[in-house]
């Protein structure tokens, strides 16, 4: 037992790092003054620490520069879009979808179904969804990628809440239709509050997934706010596509940025989440 | 905005000629029953008998096969649960886990249109009958097993409703609150007066509790009586076994004309009829209860001690008769061992006949 704790802990210890070491050279890359990150051998441990990566005095909030805080217009069409496809994929779609597999249409093919969809590849879908947002008049709009991003976050929000519908006890369903409770207000009422959890862990997993999204982003707009929906992630490639100098400091700042909310809803959602996947699977 | 609380406090229940499939399977074959206004119902039956179908049925959570259900007069095949005006008791209470006390007894006030004040008042009226005033504000998993009981029967007759349905709410309490609980139910029903359907597998709580009992087995209503009916005169071989504990004895063997008068004889015994006549010869099985066999000096059947249980009030004798065991009730305390001979004799007005083919009851 104890050689296979001693071998699990180095393992963990690797993974860990491999993990966790990129996160720490984008932290580090951020806060480094120029002349540290071009160096050879690399610096580890930066001495001098500098926020100028973030913000150059000077530019106005908005304005698009070279450092982080240029990401801005790219920023609020990220929170936007992947706020709405989170939510709509959790409440307008997930719930009820999941609620009526559940409870009323139980039929193993539809969940199956769903569970195919989400192992379907984005880039399988590129050509279709370009066509189709196209011809809705919807490229380098919100509404363009909300709509596509829907389409990965309401599977993933059925599927998991499908798992916690399951867990309630059918007879507190029963006893709210004998209290005098309609279907709809049954499930509004009742079935969705006592899913609380899994309506954390859909709606944030949805909300990583959008924000972090970029092969549809790329092909679906093309301008940042005011005039386009542009997400975050493609602000980051315009650091090393554009900028002849590869603005290292300025990439790894806006990295950070685009990084946090991921993180904070993380580490805030852990305890939801363990529970999230583990009561998932659909039971029979 | 009252669902006819009035007149519904006095509804009666009748199920004519209701048949419930669940694919081939057959829950409940052809069943009938009358359930009088303020009757305390009890439907009794081994688990799969289709007790619990029969009580879903009435409120209304599955869908009739065949046949009719009217609620208080009127046909309720078609009427939702929400508009049938029953309340009902589910075995794990079912009882709204993300709303307060107050909240889970209060919500079909709300749905129903009541004004707040009324909802106030009606809540902590109900919440007094049931001493549950203090725990309005907690929720369902702070409470114990028998709080929750409690709630669930509030929320249940919160509303006056025309039948209160119990789904063998007494299950998962422990053994001594199960008792507690049994007269409670039973003293709260009376006051309320409120038409009482009650499912339980438990025949000690269906005879403590019952002013009628319908006995159920495989889906068909095998008798339907008061308490004292069922346990004097069962009518067929399944509702004597089922009632009574210790269970009733059975003895196989045949109906004999003896001259002017009539015989049970047994494998190992026979028995002189000197009251009771028969029109035919039959095979039977003799059904004797454990406190009509009474212990004799001389002039009975041969028998010898398996096993004393002294229970104080009682003591229970199993004893062997040939090749049949028996139970004897005897009451009071009385020193015996295992392995000593006795004689033991039946009551003759006590002992039933059931027809070995039809399995049921020839005593007239």
């Amino acid at each position: 037992m104890k050689k296979l704790d001693a071998f699990l802990l180095i393992l963990l210890i690797i993974f860990s790092f491999f993990a966790l070491f990129p996160i720490y050279w984008t932290v580090i890359t951020a806060l480094k003054v120029n002349s540290e990150i071009f160096t050879i051998p690399p610096v580890f441990f930066p001495t001098k620490i500098t926020f100028s990566n973030f913000y150059t005095p000077g530019t106005t909030f908005g304005e698009v520069s070279q450092t982080a805080f240029g990401s801005f217009p790219w920023l609020i069409n990220s929170t936007i879009i992947a706020l709405a496809s989170s939510l709509i994929g959790t409440f307008v779609i997930g719930a009820p979808a999941a609620y009526a597999l559940t409870r009323y249409l139980k039929n193993v093919w539809f969940a199956r179904l769903i569970l195919f969809m989400m192992m379907i590849p984005e880039a399988a879908f590129i050509i279709p969804f370009y066509v189709i947002i196209t011809k809705l008049n919807m490229i380098n709009t919100w509404w363009g990628l909300i709509l596509v991003y829907i389409s990965f976050t309401a599977p993933l929000s059925t599927w998991l809440l499908m798992g916690f519908f399951s867990d309630i006890p059918k007879s507190v369903e029963e006893a709210a239709s004998i209290d005098g409770l309609s279907a709809f207000s049954t499930f509004y009422k009742i079935a969705l509050p006592m899913v609380i959890p899994g309506i954390m862990v859909s709606i944030i997993l949805n909300f990583i997934n959008a924000w972090n999204e970029f092969i549809y982003a790329l092909v679906l707009t093309y301008t940042p706010f005011p005039t386009g929906a542009q997400t975050v992630p493609l602000y980051l490639t315009d650091f090393i596509v554009i900028e002849k100098s590869f603005a290292w400091g300025g990439l790894a700042a806006a990295g950070v940025i685009v990084m946090l909310p991921s993180i904070i809803l993380g580490i805030y959602a852990q305890k939801y989440l363990v529970k999230g996947w583990t009561m998932g699977a659909v039971k029979e | 905005m009252d669902n006819g609380g009035s007149e519904g406090i006095m509804s009666e229940v009748i199920v004519e000629n209701v048949t419930k499939k669940f694919g081939n399977f057959v829950a409940l074959d052809n069943v009938n029953l009358t359930i009088k206004p303020k009757e305390f119902f009890v439907l009794l039956g081994p688990s799969g008998s289709g007790k619990t179908t029969l009580l879903r049925l009435i409120a209304g959570l599955e869908d009739i096969t065949e046949g009719s259900i009217y609620i208080g007069g009127k046909k309720v095949n078609d009427v939702p649960p929400k508009d049938r005006n029953v309340a009902m008791v589910f075995q794990n209470y079912a009882l709204y886990p993300h709303f307060n006390v107050f909240d889970n007894i209060a919500l079909t006030l709300k749905v129903r249109g009541y004004s707040k004040d009324a909802i106030k008042s009606r809540v902590s009226e109900i919440a007094k009958i049931l001493h549950i005033e203090d725990i309005l504000n907690k929720k369902p998993r702070e409470l114990s097993g028998g709080q929750q009981q409690r709630v669930a029967l509030a929320r249940a007759l919160v509303r006056e409703p025309s039948v209160f349905l119990l789904d063998e709410p007494l299950s998962n309490l422990d053994a001594k609150l199960r008792v507690e609980a049994r007269s409670f139910l039973r003293s709260l029903q009376k006051e309320v007066g409120v038409t009482t359907v009650f499912v339980t597998h438990d025949q000690s709580e269906a005879m403590a509790l019952a002013t009628t009992i319908a006995v159920l087995d495989k889906g068909i209503i095998k008798q339907v009586g008061d308490p004292y009916e069922l346990y004097t005169k069962p009518k067929d071989i399944f509702t004597a076994g089922f009632i009574g504990s210790p269970a009733m004895n059975m003895i196989p063997g045949k109906l004999v004309k003896d001259g002017s008068s009539w015989r049970f004889v047994s494998e190992d015994f026979s028995v002189q009829l000197i009251n009771t006549e028969f029109e035919n010869e039959y095979d039977v099985i003799l059904g004797i209860r454990p406190e009509h066999i009474t212990l004799v000096k001389d002039d009975g059947i041969n028998a010898k001690i398996n096993n004393v249980e002294p229970m104080g009030a009682v003591t229970y004798l199993d004893i062997q008769v040939g090749s049949v065991e028996l139970t004897v009730q005897y009451t009071g305390l009385i020193k015996l061992e295992a392995g000593m001979e006795i004689k033991v004799k039946f009551v003759e007005e006590k002992m039933l006949f059931y027809d070995r083919k039809t399995e049921k009851l020839l005593n007239i």
